[in-house]
């Protein structure tokens, strides 16, 4: 099956990229998501969401004063209208012969390049891998909404690993994630009040 | 060196000093032709008669002429129809100069399209023609914006032509400016072929039965006072003074109506009495009404052109009415046609695309081993760098 693409890269450093994509292809990517940016030589580089802005202009300004906007106008400001959505995206790891690393990437993506949403096999098979390395990015970012981040890819992440048959994952990850704040208690306790919201760890 | 504010605070001050007298003087002479306008309204047969004694002492006598309805009628506004397509185009230009290290223009129409209501998302098109060096020399040296300008409203009207044949009737093409043009040097005979071509394309639109129309905003027209000062002239006994003497002088026709239409609504159609030899008769001929596109109790008036065959048409003076005012009412606070707005987004060209094009020009001539001139000096010290450029 032809894999569907997000959206494109604006810009990348070496461990975060912004993507444009449009308001139309809003439906596949979800804060927590993982994406693939496929690179030459089979070079994959992974990433979570976190963070989507969408800007506003002059026009749009101005629109939302009116007292009924009609279907028309807003399918023409989403459809044509040059205003794409951002998307942020964290690098957790990359793969490459096979190898899944839960390293930064050799190189930044660069611009244009195209973003795809992750199959649950390749998200079972990325964070599966090693002990939760990738853990890391997400841990020393900083502004980033850690504990809503955690949560979103849990919550995202560990039915896949259910339904394949690892129901332990959830409990793995959650356990490395306390090893890995022991020394932070701010963001340990934010991180597990947060995590507590998940139905499925009550 | 900077403006003078100090000079510049002087006169303004002065100004301010003068306009409670000038605003009450003009204000009686508004008081006078609102009078009179309430007098005359539906006296249109005498007042056509008075037009033609006029034109008959005045032969380039310009002001409106009575159509079908009293001249203080107003009108409410249908919902637009639902089977509409609405065009609207705009377009932009670069003219061409010979400071540029190659003199070339850009004609960029962009058209707009909507079928309101009808599910389908609007779609943009646009247009893009290089003038070239051989085109933009002529006989009688480069070409003038004049000549630019025309040849860019003209193809804003055979964009509109070709996407209204791909379309059922009700078609609507929305220009932003007057349907009739004033551009100069009329003697000139590539204006006058542009401008043949012109009213070709607007007849080829009437024999689709297309609407065309031209949405003018902030219009200074004064065409209805215009006749007003006639009836005035004439009782008076001084009609052979017609277009000479203006006792409503600098009072605009939005400002005789703007009281009178309330929101939403249009005012009567009106015709203009123009110059015999004009390129706009016929069922070409221009007619006007003006509609208050303010949702609130302050009116804005816009003034609509469009052809005799549309004027004289009810249902389709309607059909406009209620499209224009649907546009209008799209865009919030500032109410102003929205597709004309998107046009004009579509086919605006910025400064910095221009010195692309420039680029992508000289670049290729370069790689065919044509020799490019530089830009004259005085282009080059303008770009200089930190230089604020006018927009």
């Amino acid at each position: 099956m032809t894999p569907i693409q997000i959206g494109r890269l604006l810009r990348s450093t070496i461990t975060n990229c912004v993507m444009g994509c449009r308001v139309t292809e809003m439906d596949a990517p979800a804060f927590g998501g993982m994406v693939r940016i496929p690179q030459a030589g089979g070079l994959q580089i992974y990433g979570l969401i976190y963070d989507m802005t969408i800007e506003d202009d002059g026009l749009v300004r101005q629109l939302v004063t009116a007292e009924n906007i009609s279907d028309d106008v807003i399918l023409d400001n989403r459809i044509n209208r040059n205003v794409p959505v951002e998307i942020s995206v964290l690098f957790i790891g990359y793969a490459q012969g096979g190898e899944v690393y839960h390293l930064l990437p050799p190189r930044p993506p660069l611009t244009l390049d195209t973003i795809y949403p992750c199959t649950p096999e390749e998200i079972c098979r990325f964070t599966a891998a090693g002990r939760f390395g990738y853990f890391r990015h997400l841990l020393r970012a900083a502004d980033l909404p850690l504990g809503e981040l955690l949560a979103a890819h849990l919550q995202q992440t560990a039915p896949l690993h259910t339904a394949a048959g690892n129901p332990a994952w959830l409990s793995a990850a959650t356990q490395e994630l306390i090893t890995l704040l022991r020394d932070d208690y701010p963001r340990l306790m934010e991180a597990l009040a947060t995590l507590g919201e998940l139905k499925f760890l009550i | 060196m900077p403006v003078n504010f100090q000079q510049l605070r002087e006169q303004i001050h002065e100004m301010g000093q003068n306009a409670p007298a000038l605003q009450a003087e003009r204000q009686d002479r508004l008081d006078q032709a609102s009078r009179l306008l309430n007098e005359l309204a539906n006296d249109l047969p005498a007042l056509t008669e008075l037009v033609g004694r006029a034109a008959a002492l005045a032969p380039h006598l310009r002001c409106a002429t009575p159509a079908a309805e009293p001249l203080d009628l107003t009108a409410p506004a249908r919902p637009p129809d639902p089977h509409l397509t609405l065009l609207a185009a705009d377009g932009s230009q670069i003219n061409p100069s010979a400071h540029d290290s190659v003199p070339f223009g850009v004609i960029n129409v962009g058209v707009f399209e909507m079928h309101p209501g009808q599910g389908s998302p609007p779609l943009v098109h646009t247009r893009s023609r290089l003038l070239t060096p051989e085109e933009v020399f002529t006989d009688h040296g480069m070409l003038g914006e004049e000549v630019v300008a025309l040849m860019r409203d003209l193809r804003e009207r055979e964009e509109l032509l070709e996407l209204a044949r791909q379309h059922p009737v009700p078609v609507i093409t929305l220009t932003d400016g007057p349907l009739e043009l004033y551009h100069e040097p009329q003697d000139n005979a590539r204006f006058r072929r542009e401008l043949q071509h012109y009213t070709e394309v607007l007849e080829e639109l009437a024999a689709a039965g297309v609407v065309a129309a031209g949405y003018v905003e902030k219009s200074r027209s004064d065409l209805l006072v215009r006749l007003l000062e006639l009836a005035q002239l004439d009782r008076e006994g001084r009609l052979a003074q017609a277009g000479k003497d203006r006792p409503f002088k600098f009072i605009t026709d939005i400002e005789l109506l703007r009281s009178r239409i309330g929101p939403g609504e249009r005012s009567a159609v009106l015709g203009i009495q123009t110059a015999a030899e004009g390129h706009f008769t016929g069922r070409l001929a221009v007619h006007y009404f003006y509609i208050n596109v303010s949702p609130t109790a302050k009116p804005y008036l816009a003034r609509v052109e469009i052809p005799a065959w549309v004027a004289q048409s009810q249902p389709l003076v309607a059909l406009l009415h209620g499209a224009l005012l649907w546009q209008c009412q799209q865009m919030g606070a500032h109410a102003s046609p929205y597709a004309l707005h998107r046009a004009h987004e579509v086919a605006v060209v910025r400064l910095d695309e221009k010195q692309q094009i420039e680029d992508m020009i000289t670049a290729e001539l370069r790689r065919q081993k044509v020799a490019v001139e530089q830009k004259s000096h005085k282009q080059a010290n303008k770009e200089l760098p930190g230089k604020r450029r006018r927009p």
